[in-house]
């Protein structure tokens, strides 16, 4: 299996294709993250804006292969794995553009409540984002996982899913994305800094289901 | 008179790639591609599968590779399996070598002995120039080459070839003929299709026609030794003359092996694409065997046919 995370890895890093999504969220963290606002509401935006980045990751790994190259992979590692490999590889890729925005965030914004009355710790803060940025980046990539080969072929079909599914996922109620951001913006309108576990363990679950689903039907379609 | 060996020792190793009435069809209601196929595969054979096009050769391979699960029915026993496309666009960001590495280690070799197994087989197929060549850069030939050394490089138990031989050159088809000569020696089992019907001519085991999405045994049609060029090897047992028993994989390479009579060594006739094969079993035994002599066989009564046209590539390829 390390073998194929290595590989798929290095397919996703050379061939360059990681970079738009990335440059996306850059843009949106410039769009609605600025030095000195509050650390929680700037951590909640950070975190949503992941959603959508990781499953567009994910719709990247797993087209990256010529299909003539993904059978070739397929016959040795088992086609289940190998579509395995490219969903780990798209949600570790998220997970890490997730930490680094958190620790930036948190250094730049101010570690108060959202009307600057009630100091917070920034430490326990950071933690609080990162939980959220994990939990968008799982459901992110659930949400490409479902949206994209083996599930959807077409590309035409494809990404209006991913985006509608990615948008649903941040404002349907009971999204794990959605309670762990709201989570963050109300812990910020209090002062109190939220523990967002239970939407992280949620949205791990989810992931899990989903990325089963899509391994189980690539050499069935 | 000398001693005919042909019987293969077929039941040493338990493990055998079995289909179980497999069918196949793409979407819920799609017409069957295949349907009721029931294969069964001993290690160390060479199988053909025939059939005209669309009749669903390529996906009876990509099921046989496990690159796609059957519909229905069930497939056992697959050994580490390796296939090759007919067409292999090398789209991907990396050089040859980069990629053959990364092949070889999902294989399961190390890093190294994958990089050492990626330059040796470019080296085989004279390929080697192209070692650091971006993929995107390759033409379609040497891209071909790349998509076989990905499959032989680490040895596979069982190699899939979908027409693996189009877009080869003369002296990279001959060596693919060999390869798969050392694979089946091996105890690997290859299965090939390919349009050429003169494709290793005379050495697949067992031939299969697919039709009308079921298939059929040719059997009988190819067995060794019924054609193409020939080679005698003489060589010497270990100890002495009437003593030493032939090693078992030469004996499974060669269409007949005497005593020759009244001498101290055995006669080996075997296809010209075993003979290396062959050679090697005999130096590689343990203890080794001493070879007396290769030579091109003079006289053997053969059919005339098309297929004579097969000796012809092979030599002008060498």
């Amino acid at each position: 299996m390390s073998a194929l995370l290595r590989y798929q890895a290095a397919l996703l890093l050379r061939s360059q294709r990681a970079l738009p999504p990335v440059i996306l969220y850059a843009a949106f963290l410039g769009i609605g993250v600025q030095k000195g606002q509050p650390v929680l509401d700037s951590l909640g935006w950070a975190a949503a804006a992941l959603l959508p980045v990781a499953a567009w990751l994910v719709r990247i790994c797993a087209t990256n292969e010529p299909s003539a190259a993904r059978s070739c992979v397929a016959a040795v590692a088992g086609p289940e794995r190998a579509h395995l490999a490219c969903v780990t590889v798209a949600l570790v890729a998220a997970v890490a553009l997730g930490a680094v925005a958190t620790v930036v965030v948190t250094f730049i914004s101010d570690p108060t409540s959202a009307d600057h009355r009630i100091r917070v710790s920034a430490a326990r803060c950071g933690v609080a984002g990162l939980l959220a940025a994990l939990a968008c980046a799982f459901l992110g990539t659930a949400v490409g996982a479902l949206t994209t080969r083996p599930l959807l072929r077409s590309p035409g079909r494809a990404v209006p899913a991913l985006l509608i599914c990615a948008l649903l996922a941040l404002v349907v109620t009971g999204s794990p994305a959605r309670a762990a951001v709201s989570a963050l913006v109300s812990g910020s309108q209090t002062g109190t800094v939220p523990v967002p576990v239970l939407p992280l363990a949620g949205a791990a679950l989810l992931t899990a289901a989903a990325t089963a689903v899509a391994c189980a039907l690539t050499s069935r379609r | 008179m000398g001693r005919e060996v042909r019987e293969r020792d077929r039941d040493r190793e338990p493990a055998r790639l079995r289909m179980e009435g497999v069918g196949r069809r793409y979407g819920r209601r799609g017409p069957w591609i295949l349907r009721g196929v029931d294969l069964e595969v001993a290690p160390g054979s060479l199988i053909r599968i025939e059939g005209a096009n669309g009749t669903g050769k390529s996906t009876l391979l990509r099921l046989l590779a496990g690159i796609d699960a059957p519909t229905e029915g069930r497939i056992h026993g697959r050994p580490r399996t390796a296939y090759v496309p007919e067409r292999f666009p090398a789209a991907l960001p990396f050089t040859a070598a980069e990629y053959l590495t990364h092949l070889g280690a999902v294989h399961g070799l190390s890093r190294p002995e994958a990089a050492d197994a990626a330059g040796e087989w470019l080296e085989r197929f004279g390929a080697a120039d192209h070692a650091r060549t971006p993929m995107s850069e390759l033409s379609k030939g040497s891209s071909q080459k790349v998509a076989v050394a990905q499959a032989l490089l680490a040895e596979p138990g069982l190699l899939v070839l979908d027409e693996a031989w189009t877009g080869l050159d003369a002296l990279a088809r001959g060596e693919l003929d060999r390869a798969v000569a050392e694979r089946t020696a091996a105890g690997g089992t290859v299965v090939f299709v390919d349009h050429d019907p003169r494709r290793l001519a005379g050495m697949p085991d067992v031939t299969y026609a697919v039709s009308e999405g079921a298939l059929e045994s040719r059997t009988g049609q190819g067995h060794p030794g019924a054609d193409g060029p020939y080679v005698t090897v003489r060589a010497q047992g270990p100890h002495g003359p009437r003593t030493a028993e032939p090693p078992a994989e030469a004996v499974e390479l060669a269409v007949s092996v005497e005593a020759v009579e009244g001498g101290d060594a055995h006669r080996f006739d075997v296809p010209e694409s075993r003979s290396d094969a062959l050679l090697r079993a005999l130096l590689t035994a343990r203890p080794p065997w001493h070879v007396l002599s290769v030579e091109p066989e003079a006289v053997r009564v053969r059919v005339p046919g098309p297929r004579t046209a097969q000796a012809c590539e092979t030599e002008s390829s060498r």
